[in-house]
């Protein structure tokens, strides 16, 4: 063992010691693998900012049920009908399978494919276990999905060491709790630590010092800067900017004048490596929204609107585990020939109560007159957010139909607190009770929108 | 179609042909103002199905006809056009404005499919047009202005004997105000009628100034509408449906503690003291024997207070009230003092309702009926 890694081990073992964790049996093999730095030097402690994301999580989370599918090409998503892929393992993803494509699509590709249903209460479980291990190494933890998180270690340095060394730490951490690999990028700024993590996957970890931020970033296409899409990437390329370099080398002006004042600037920023954003911890929500893609179009408004009362019931849900009321309730449709509307509509008073955002968003509905297509696709999103307790209620003078009955108020309190206790799925408004085996698939939630 | 009018009689029809317009129409062509010359002069239109609007000029009329042009942009035109003559033709399928040097080519808009406007003939009554344009202006501004109930968007009018009382809410205050109704030949002595207050607010301004309004309120085809009538002008409007809520059952019969205050002073005091408030946030009021102490708090970045004059009657009384509301009603008393009344609840979560009315003096009682009343905030300490 060289010198480097025993002083990476002692370090892990004092960090563990110093974060309070259990003294679980460390699996060597990932935490003592040398990690790579860009450039070939050494870290020099400049990329503070750790980038770390789940290796094919959804899968990996699975396989741990089914050691036997280990090392072969499985795919997480619901087999039938409409059923899109949620994540795939590397060995199917080397056949071309990515997320979201068409479980159809993804099997004519990789036909040996074992396709597995996936658990989203199981991933959240994992989910929020690897969020706590990523703060028990510094509060300043962004997590920018289930899988993914940017963690600012620039002050736990003093305490548990170099980047890479946390990263190890990390990364050996959850492999030692839960099983699961991980790949960390470190780099100065969150952009630069996002492309490292993507380079250092499956199972890595890549450094990008400071110094060698440019080296790294420049010969890569533009097309990997966040930002450019397909469009914004031939304009360029029109230009001839093909790479990162020979868009950081264009003049700013000739780039605003191209592709427009904000993006230019955004882009040529981004170009010379420069990303000014910090870790948020806590983001401050906008909406909070769920929608539903039906397996089969349905053109039964009955069926729509039980739907809806549904959706309404996970928005309210969210609302009130994060404190937030909103003000505004918005439906959105889908039709079979992918035409979208949305209608919304701004209440008197913010509200968190399902039955007061069941009946906005019917209402919507019913206001929308005879539809002529069948629907595939129904979301509910609640807008115009505030925290619950921040607004001063203005009182009426008298109550009317608008407001539901408080009643309603004490109900969705009581299911929350029996929610919290035995789950979800236990209690049910009696209209979503329903005979038989489930015949659709569970609505998403959609990210909050930043 | 040819003809010639005054310029400042051809740009005030318009401007009130166009007034009631929406910004945003259903139909293109509802977009548009109707222009129909025949040998007594013009009559000037719009109509959106929910709001007509139409009114007669005397003009030249050289050839009669009738064309529908964009309203908004004739309206514009006709405010800008130099003084002098409007002379007004088609040509071939364009219309020609011009005065003095200015010329204006315009889009004949297809007339054939433009509406025809509801016609009401009977006369329900009569209102003094001051008295009535004031009482709209002291009442709408309760009116709710959020979709989520319809029939409180409205000011609710209801005619019995001789007088006709409106009434707004929007479920936090409720403002009242009576006004002489006069039967005229009609057998109507009560009805009551549920209007748009944005269209009853523009009917007040631009009949504030015409001595008497004819009003007619009629049920034909299912479809109920109410007619105002004065100096050539018309507006009719489609009643909101559904009932209003019994809100004059609100208003306490007697109250035995209120205070007087000078209504400038405590507009002044309200509106400084509320710049520190965070919005939507409400003002502390204590009126004590000394007077009546204002104080913003609950922002921790700033806080202020200010004390002025105030004639109890009655117990200390402390009340929280968002200042916008209290503002509202104390700009509608007219009054150089005002009562400020405090109900008694039994509700310990909803303080008791606040009543605002006109005092002539500090000793004397408003001649007029105006009541304002407002649901003031739960005391938070």
């Amino acid at each position: 063992m060289s010198v480097a890694q025993h002083r990476l081990e002692g370090m892990a073992e004092g960090a563990k010691r110093a974060a309070g964790w259990a003294s679980k049996p460390v699996r060597q093999a990932a935490s003592a693998a040398r990690p790579r730095v860009f450039g070939g030097g050494e870290d020099d402690g400049s990329a503070t900012m750790l980038h770390i994301d789940m290796d094919a999580f959804f899968a990996s989370v699975e396989l741990l049920e089914h050691p036997e599918l280990v090392g072969k090409a499985v795919i997480i998503g619901h087999a039938g009908g409409r059923g899109v892929v949620t994540s795939a393992t590397y060995e199917a993803r080397r056949f071309g399978v990515h997320s979201a494509m068409p479980v159809a699509r993804a099997l004519q590709l990789c036909p040996h494919a074992v396709v597995l249903p996936g658990h989203m209460e199981k991933y959240k479980r994992f989910s929020g276990e690897v969020m706590r291990i990523f703060r028990s190494v510094t509060p300043l933890v962004e997590p920018l999905s289930i899988d993914e998180a940017f963690l600012d270690v620039a002050g736990a340095k003093r305490l548990l060491g170099l980047p890479s060394t946390i990263g190890a730490l990390v990364r050996a951490q959850v492999e030692a709790e839960t099983g699961l690999t991980c790949s960390v990028g470190a780099a100065s700024t969150k952009f630069i630590a996002k492309m490292a993590s993507g380079r250092a996957k499956p199972d890595g970890m890549l450094v990008i010092p400071a110094a060698e931020t440019l080296a790294f970033l420049h010969p890569l296409p533009i097309s990997a800067l966040w930002g450019v899409g397909a469009s914004t990437a031939e304009s360029l390329s029109r230009l001839g900017i093909k790479t990162v370099g020979e868009l950081a080398a264009t003049p700013l002006d000739t780039l605003i004048r191209r592709v427009g004042e904000a993006s230019g600037a955004k882009l040529h920023a981004l170009a010379s490596g420069l990303d000014p954003r910090s870790v948020v911890t806590e983001r401050v929500e906008k909406s909070i929204g769920h929608e539903i893609t039906f397996e089969f179009d349905v053109a039964d408004e009955q069926k729509i609107r039980l739907e809806l009362l549904r959706l309404s019931d996970q928005v309210a849900v969210r609302l009130r585990r994060a404190g937030l009321a909103g003000k505004t309730v918005a439906l959105k449709l889908r039709f079979t020939d992918f035409s979208t509307i949305t209608r919304s509509r701004t209440l008197a008073e913010p509200t968190d109560l399902a039955q007061t955002i069941s009946d906005a968003s019917r209402e919507l509905f019913a206001a929308l007159g005879p539809v002529d297509q069948r629907v595939r696709l129904i979301g509910v999103r609640v807008e115009n957010l505030v925290t619950a307790g921040d607004t001063v209620h203005q009182p009426s003078l008298w109550d009317d139909e608008s407001a539901p009955p408080s009643g309603w108020r004490d109900a969705e309190a009581t299911a929350d607190l029996i929610a919290a206790k035995f789950g979800r799925t236990l209690l049910k408004r009696a209209s979503l009770v329903q005979p038989g085996p489930r015949d659709r698939p569970a609505a998403t939630p959609q990210p909050p929108t930043p | 179609m040819k003809f010639q009018a005054n310029r400042d009689v051809f740009s005030e029809a318009v401007s009130f042909a166009v007034k009631l317009l929406p910004q945003r129409t259903t139909l293109p062509i509802l977009s548009g103002v109707l222009i129909e010359a025949s040998g007594d002069g013009l009559t000037l239109s719009s109509f959106d199905y929910e709001v007509s609007s139409q009114t007669q000029i005397t003009a030249d009329v050289e050839e009669p006809g009738r064309v529908l042009v964009s309203g908004r942009l004739l309206s514009d035109i006709a405010n800008r056009l130099p003084n002098a003559p409007v002379r007004f033709y088609t040509e071939d399928h364009h219309i020609i404005v011009t005065a003095g040097s200015a010329k204006f080519t315009l889009l004949n808009m297809p007339v054939e499919e433009y509406p025809s406007l509801p016609v009401v003939n009977e006369q329900s009554g009569l209102l003094k047009a001051e008295d009535f344009s004031t009482a709209i202006a002291q009442v709408a501004v309760a009116a709710s202005r959020d979709d989520v109930t319809p029939v409180i968007t409205g000011v609710q009018l209801e005619i019995s004997n001789n007088s006709l009382s409106l009434v707004a809410t929007d479920r936090y205050r409720v403002a009242v105000r009576t006004i002489e109704w006069d039967s005229g030949t009609s057998s109507i002595d009560t009805a009551t009628a549920l209007v748009p207050a944005k269209t009853l607010q523009e009917i007040g301004k631009t009949f504030g100034n015409s001595g008497t309004i004819s009003v007619a309120i009629t049920n034909t085809d299912e479809r109920e509408l109410i007619a105002f009538k004065a100096d050539r002008k018309t507006v009719t409007s489609l009643l909101i449906k559904g009932n209003f809520p019994p809100v004059k059952r609100l208003f306490p019969e007697t109250v035995d503690n209120y205070a007087v205050i000078n209504t400038a002073d405590l507009i002044e005091a309200t509106r400084r003291v509320s710049l520190v408030l965070e919005r939507e946030a409400a003002l502390r009021f204590t009126f004590t024997i000394d007077g009546v102490t204002l104080e913003a708090i609950g922002s921790e970045q700033a806080q202020a207070s200010e004390s002025i004059d105030a004639l109890l009657t009655g117990t200390d009384t402390v009340v929280s009230l968002k200042p916008q509301f209290l503002l509202d009603g104390l700009g509608a008393v007219h009054s150089e003092y005002v009562r400020i009344s405090f109900t008694k609840t039994d509700n310990p979560n909803k303080p008791g309702p606040v009543l605002i009315t006109s005092q002539s003096s500090k000793d004397q009682a408003g001649s007029d009926d105006y009541k304002y009343l407002l649901q003031p905030n739960l005391l938070l300490r």
